[in-house]
């Protein structure tokens, strides 16, 4: 019964291709990483965290960035998460056989692939315009609008994954849908659902398209949402795009905070993750 | 002499027991999945305070019959029941009849345990809480006599706050025989309720039936027919959505009036 060496080739090529092909992700994974770590690590510096974005020639930090990031994302998930947790429990509950919930979920799947962009315009012309000046409300609802199609889809997916069987042991008992819902099926899907919620966060984090005609960017400390906003992302981009080191370097420390940010983040969804199979 | 009259009164009361009063009365049922037949023209009167047993081929419609009796199957919108199932006089298949009072007097084990993601005393309250209300001591009673009930209180009395999916196989399914029998339904519907279990564990759910019988209604549907012959003391035959056969075990399984039955128990097919 020796397996033909025709088989054994193949079986040697596959794991050969299949291991430099994930050789090949990780090079450059640890490629970006080093990168923006070396080339930001005169700028690392625990004032990276105290100071504001310094106008040219002068050194300074990212705090106010730091800030508005942290606020928009926040406020971004507030709206967005508990509206996507609801729309997706809608789709793989209440509208599970409805044709609705089929229009709802397909439209959703559109959003989800909609370029950033567009949903930074369409916030622009929906509340930029009319308030006549950028705003971190503006940016916070750009970035609920792109984390609302990750978590109604992944909530959804999760919901689907509970298995039938435990939906009928629940209304077997007599219980009424919301009950069901809240105290049996989020119970059972709820590593799923906070991962995606997550991994939502991770996308937000890092978006800034929608945040260029919506936050736009503050020079200065302001804690106000009602202004223009400063933030991470569009930061790395100007400083990128200017031709001077210090703002180079603040922006190379911008991108690596975020890519760490973005890290721990995935890290955190797998260790849910894994807890949630261990259940 | 003597003991005649005794065998004589054993037999009687056997007779007084299987023939007690009507407690389902299913009449002219029919079942449909979409275009699929699944149950035609099903006629029976299910005793009180009885075990009966439906058994028969795969596909025969016999989990069919039990997801009707507690309209479950009103969860997937292209089944649907014609005919009446009259409970205690009222034919709960009336859309007017109340979901939540059918599914609290009919109460439903299935094939895999299904224990919800909480602690065991969670998962054994939770129907409680929803029905009555009820003292946290209250509770804690009511936890401990249908766990009692359910022949597990010795085993998980000292963890009752610990998650109930660390439990084995056989302890979930008695969970949930705890869960569904604490909110105190007249009626008990056991849809294979063992036989995903070991041997022991299949032992102490039966005899498990054996006791709720004095206080319950219970139908059970299995794949194993000693198992039918062992518990209960009617039976039903079914194949291809018919009712073939519906009588008292004993005769059933000794002397079966259809060839069809005689086929079935004798291992023809099934």
């Amino acid at each position: 019964m020796a397996i033909p060496a025709r088989r054994r080739i193949a079986d040697v090529l596959a794991f050969g291709f299949a291991t430099l092909a994930t050789v090949f992700g990780l090079v450059w994974l640890t490629w970006i990483l080093w990168t923006t770590l070396s080339e930001g690590a005169k700028a690392l510096t625990p004032a990276l965290f105290t100071q504001m974005t310094p106008p040219p020639g002068s050194s300074g930090g990212l705090l106010n960035a730091f800030y508005g990031s942290a606020v928009m994302i926040l406020l971004g998930l507030l709206i967005g998460a508990p509206i996507g947790v609801a729309a997706g429990t809608y789709l793989a509950e209440q509208g599970r056989y409805s044709k609705l919930a089929s229009v709802v979920s397909f439209i959703n799947d559109i959003l989800l692939s909609a370029p950033s962009i567009v949903i930074g315009l369409f916030v622009y012309e929906l509340v930029v315009r009319p308030a006549g000046h950028f705003s971190g409300y503006a940016g916070s609802l750009a970035l609920a609008m792109i984390l609302l199609p990750v978590v109604v889809r992944t909530t959804d997916e999760a919901l689907r994954l509970v298995p039938n069987q435990m939906r009928e042991a629940a209304f077997a008992l007599g219980m009424p849908r919301w009950k069901v819902t809240w105290q049996i099926l989020y119970k059972a899907a709820r590593s799923a659902i906070l991962t995606g919620i997550l991994l939502g966060v991770a996308r937000i984090a890092g978006e800034t398209a929608p945040l260029l005609f919506t936050a736009l960017n503050n020079q200065f400390w302001s804690a106000t949402l009602n202004a223009p906003l400063a933030n991470v992302p569009v930061v790395i981009f100007q400083y990128a795009l200017s031709p001077y080191d210090e703002w180079h370097e603040l922006a190379w420390a911008g991108a690596f905070a975020l890519t760490a940010f973005v890290l721990i983040l995935n890290l955190l969804v797998r260790f849910l993750a894994r807890k949630g199979a261990r259940k | 002499m003597k003991d005649t009259t005794m065998a004589l009164r054993i037999a009687v009361a056997d007779t007084a027991t299987t023939a007690g009063p009507v407690k389902i009365d299913i009449r002219d049922l029919d079942f449909y999945y979409g275009d699929g037949h699944a149950l035609k023209d099903v006629s029976m009167g299910i005793p009180a305070n009885s075990v009966t047993a439906i058994i028969g081929p795969s596909g025969c419609g016999k989990s069919t019959l039990l997801r009707t009796i507690n309209r479950i199957y009103e969860l997937y919108p292209d089944q649907y029941a014609a005919g009446s199932i009259a409970l205690d006089g009222r034919n709960i298949l009336d859309r007017r009849y109340p979901l939540s009072d059918l599914r609290r007097r009919v109460g439903m084990v299935f094939q895999k345990p299904t224990p919800f993601a909480s602690s065991i005393r969670a998962n054994v309250a939770f129907g409680l809480s929803y029905y009555e209300r009820l003292s946290k001591s209250e509770i804690d009673d009511r936890v401990e006599a249908a766990l009692r009930q359910a022949a597990l209180w010795d085993e998980v009395k000292d963890k009752l706050a610990h998650s109930a999916l660390g439990l084995s196989g056989g302890q979930q399914q008695r969970l949930c025989i705890a869960r569904t029998i604490a909110v105190r339904p007249g009626i008990l519907l056991l849809d294979e309720a063992t036989s995903a279990l070991d041997p022991i564990s299949t032992a102490k759910v039966e005899e498990l039936i054996h006791e709720l019988r004095e206080q319950f209604t219970i139908v059970i549907v299995t794949h194993n027919m000693q198992q039918a012959a062992r518990v209960s003391q009617q039976t039903a035959f079914f194949h291809l959505g018919e009712l073939v056969e519906f009588g008292k075990t004993s005769e059933i399984f000794t002397n079966p009036r259809e060839q069809r039955t005689r086929d079935y128990i004798t291992g023809r097919y099934g």
